[in-house]
């Protein structure tokens, strides 16, 4: 399990400093229709940003009155870049990451994809994207308890695409790239819980997703366990130049960020 | 493989299920059974009994449950028609059988031996009857009651022999017995009495001819042919029968269809969190519901073979403890049985696959 540690990554990066990308302070922004606002969409600030969030709202209307669980957040995400971002339960972290999935729409702003607006993109096309570019890494692993380690990776390859010949031999050599061979063969039910996050980081990135997005990654681990995959999944996600949305409220993660945004009550308070 | 290793995680469950389903395949396979084994012995008897016509009175169609009665005077009369070889009467009547004291009931046939048309279909021991003091039985029947070649029964106060066992004659809600006409007309009491004639042709004779004949010269008797009368006879079976085959088999078919639909429904809603994450992983839909047609089919396959493997010990079983009920499986049978259930298991996991629209991505996330 031995590889770069996160100093490393921080001293050695070769992009801009992520605290000039992305944020956008909310009070500008408050009580304009960002999809009105002329230029609101046409400003990027960084053409090649994989996911792009503009003044992104999003209420869940239940039965009673709606649940506003982000308040126009902007941000950006580039290849490469680990973005982290701290906030309590209900902070709207876990929202903006399926907004960043196109798992689910904006109820205003816009939330752009690969270059793709998630608005005017059809389910189909969003599902074959997760499937060939957005890795998935949950706080509770989520692997599928029937299947073994490698066809759990496996199945991943298999959405994205790849050939049933070519499947297992290239899980397998995920898993010798990510230092878990021996757990191959494994059900889930039969790993550690820092075993089965690294099956998951392994499916995550079996299709060599161009975002993964990780959702409270250290949240059922034990502290030198979390260190260890978020190092792994950190890792791996650079070589790939990947970018990283991780969204936790373990402050340890600091110091593998790029950018650390600060999320309260569905608004970016700070970075 | 994630279709069956799923349900092969849960075996108890997996066998409750393939058991129910079994069931409900082997009420099928009995049903069918007991069809084509009462089939078969309601109408082997005029199937066996090839005449080149069989009359009746007027407006009687079969023997199964019609009433004719026709003089055997006019038994004369049509064997000197042109082109006609003989004419066997044959007199058919329920009556009671008696031994130790009990009655059943019985269809009873009374041929004439020497013509060799009317009698059993075929023998499974001893021998046809030649005097008024002989019976052959249903091989059925007599395997229930008891009775072997050799014994003595009580014909409504006569006491005959047993002389041979019959097959093909168990028409599962009552059985054949064969006598003589002459016996069987001194238990009615009336003499020159009969239910039909069979009549064969001479070599080269025109049947249709000859009908036709009988028919213009005896208006109250119909003529039929093998083939017709053996149609009549068949359709009426299936009128009788039919009806509550289908609703027993409807019934069996929805239960299976519930189980089935239950158990993948529990299965969906208890792996919500593998569907959901499936979804967020980028899974096609069809991939999704692959997996739960795959669960109904595997459920079924395993049912059906679990069905094969009980139904028939199970079949000799019930033979065993109720010689009446014959039942006869056939290839056809079974696979059409098995297609069946294919298609029901197809069914339930229709049903199932709404619930795959439910279930949503933010169920997996923290």
């Amino acid at each position: 399990m031995s590889g770069p540690g996160p100093a490393d990554f921080i001293k050695g990066r070769a992009f801009d400093p992520p605290l000039a990308r992305g944020f956008r302070p909310q009070a500008s922004t408050a009580e304009k229709d960002p999809r009105t606002e002329p230029g609101a969409l046409a400003d990027p600030v960084v053409a090649d940003a994989v996911v792009r969030l503009n003044r992104v709202t999003k209420t869940f209307n239940g039965s009673g009155p709606g649940t506003t669980a982000l308040r126009e957040v902007s941000i950006e995400v580039l290849p490469g870049e680990m973005v982290l971002l701290l906030g309590p339960s209900g902070s709207g972290k876990t929202t903006l990451l399926t907004l960043a999935a196109g798992l689910a729409r904006p109820t205003a702003g816009s939330v752009t994809l690969f270059g793709r607006c998630v608005e005017h993109t059809p389910a189909s096309e969003l599902q074959r994207l997760r499937a060939k570019s957005i890795g998935f890494v949950f706080q509770t692993f989520l692997l599928i308890d029937a299947l073994t380690a490698e066809e759990n990776v496996a199945l991943a390859l298999r959405f994205a695409g790849g050939r049933r010949s070519e499947r297992a031999g290239k899980a397998r050599r995920l898993f010798y790239d990510l230092d878990i061979a021996p757990l191959a063969r494994r059900l889930p039910r039969t790993m550690s819980q820092g075993e089965k996050q690294r099956v998951a980081i392994a499916r995550a990135l079996a299709n060599d997703p161009a975002l993964v997005l990780a959702d409270e990654p250290t949240g059922s681990l034990e502290t030198r366990q979390g260190f260890d995959v978020i190092r792994l999944l950190h890792g791996q996600a650079k070589a790939r130049n990947a970018a990283l949305i991780v969204a936790s409220h373990d402050l340890r993660l600091k110091e593998f960020a790029d950018r650390t945004l600060r999320l309260q009550d569905g608004a970016l308070t700070g970075m | 493989m994630y279709a069956f290793r799923t349900l092969r995680g849960q075996p108890l469950r997996l066998a409750l299920t393939v058991g129910g389903v079994a069931s409900c395949i082997v009420l099928m396979f009995f049903l069918l059974a007991v069809y084509r084994g009462a089939a078969d012995g309601s109408v082997e008897y005029v199937r066996r009994n090839t005449a080149d016509a069989w009359v009746l009175q007027k407006n009687a169609t079969n023997i199964l449950r019609g009433s004719s009665l026709v003089a055997a005077a006019q038994a004369e009369g049509i064997g000197r028609l042109p082109g006609v070889r003989s004419v066997a009467s044959v007199l058919l009547l329920l009556s009671t059988l008696g031994k130790g004291g009990e009655a059943r009931t019985i269809f009873l046939a009374g041929y004439e031996p020497e013509k060799g048309l009317g009698g059993p279909p075929e023998l499974a021991r001893g021998r046809t009857v030649r005097t008024d003091g002989e019976i052959v039985l249903d091989a059925a029947f007599a395997r229930k009651f008891g009775f072997k070649t050799g014994d003595a029964v009580d014909l409504q106060g006569r006491r005959l022999e047993v002389v041979g066992l019959s097959r093909g004659t168990n028409a599962f809600v009552i059985q054949y017995a064969f006598v003589t006409l002459r016996f069987a007309r001194t238990l009615v009491g009336i003499p020159g009495l009969a239910t039909c004639f069979l009549v064969t042709a001479e070599a080269g004779a025109d049947a249709d001819a000859i009908r036709g004949r009988i028919r213009s010269g005896f208006p109250a008797l119909e003529a039929y042919s093998q083939v017709e009368f053996l149609a009549n006879n068949i359709r009426e079976m299936r009128s009788g029968f039919l009806p509550l085959l289908y609703t027993v088999a409807a019934l069996g078919a929805v239960v299976l269809t519930v189980i089935l639909s239950l158990l993948l429904s529990v299965n969906i809603l208890e792996r919500r969190k593998d569907f959901a994450v499936l979804k967020i992983l980028g899974s096609p839909l069809g991939f999704l519901w692959g997996l739960v047609v795959k669960q109904a089919i595997l459920i079924a396959t395993l049912s059906q073979a679990a069905a094969i493997v009980v139904f028939f010990p199970l079949a000799a079983v019930i033979e065993r403890v109720a010689p009446e009920v014959s039942l006869k499986s056939s290839a056809g049978q079974i696979l059409t049985v098995a297609l069946a259930v294919e298609l029901m298991s197809l069914g339930s996991s229709l049903v199932s696959i709404r619930r795959l629209r439910r279930i949503y991505y933010m169920e997996v996330f923290s």
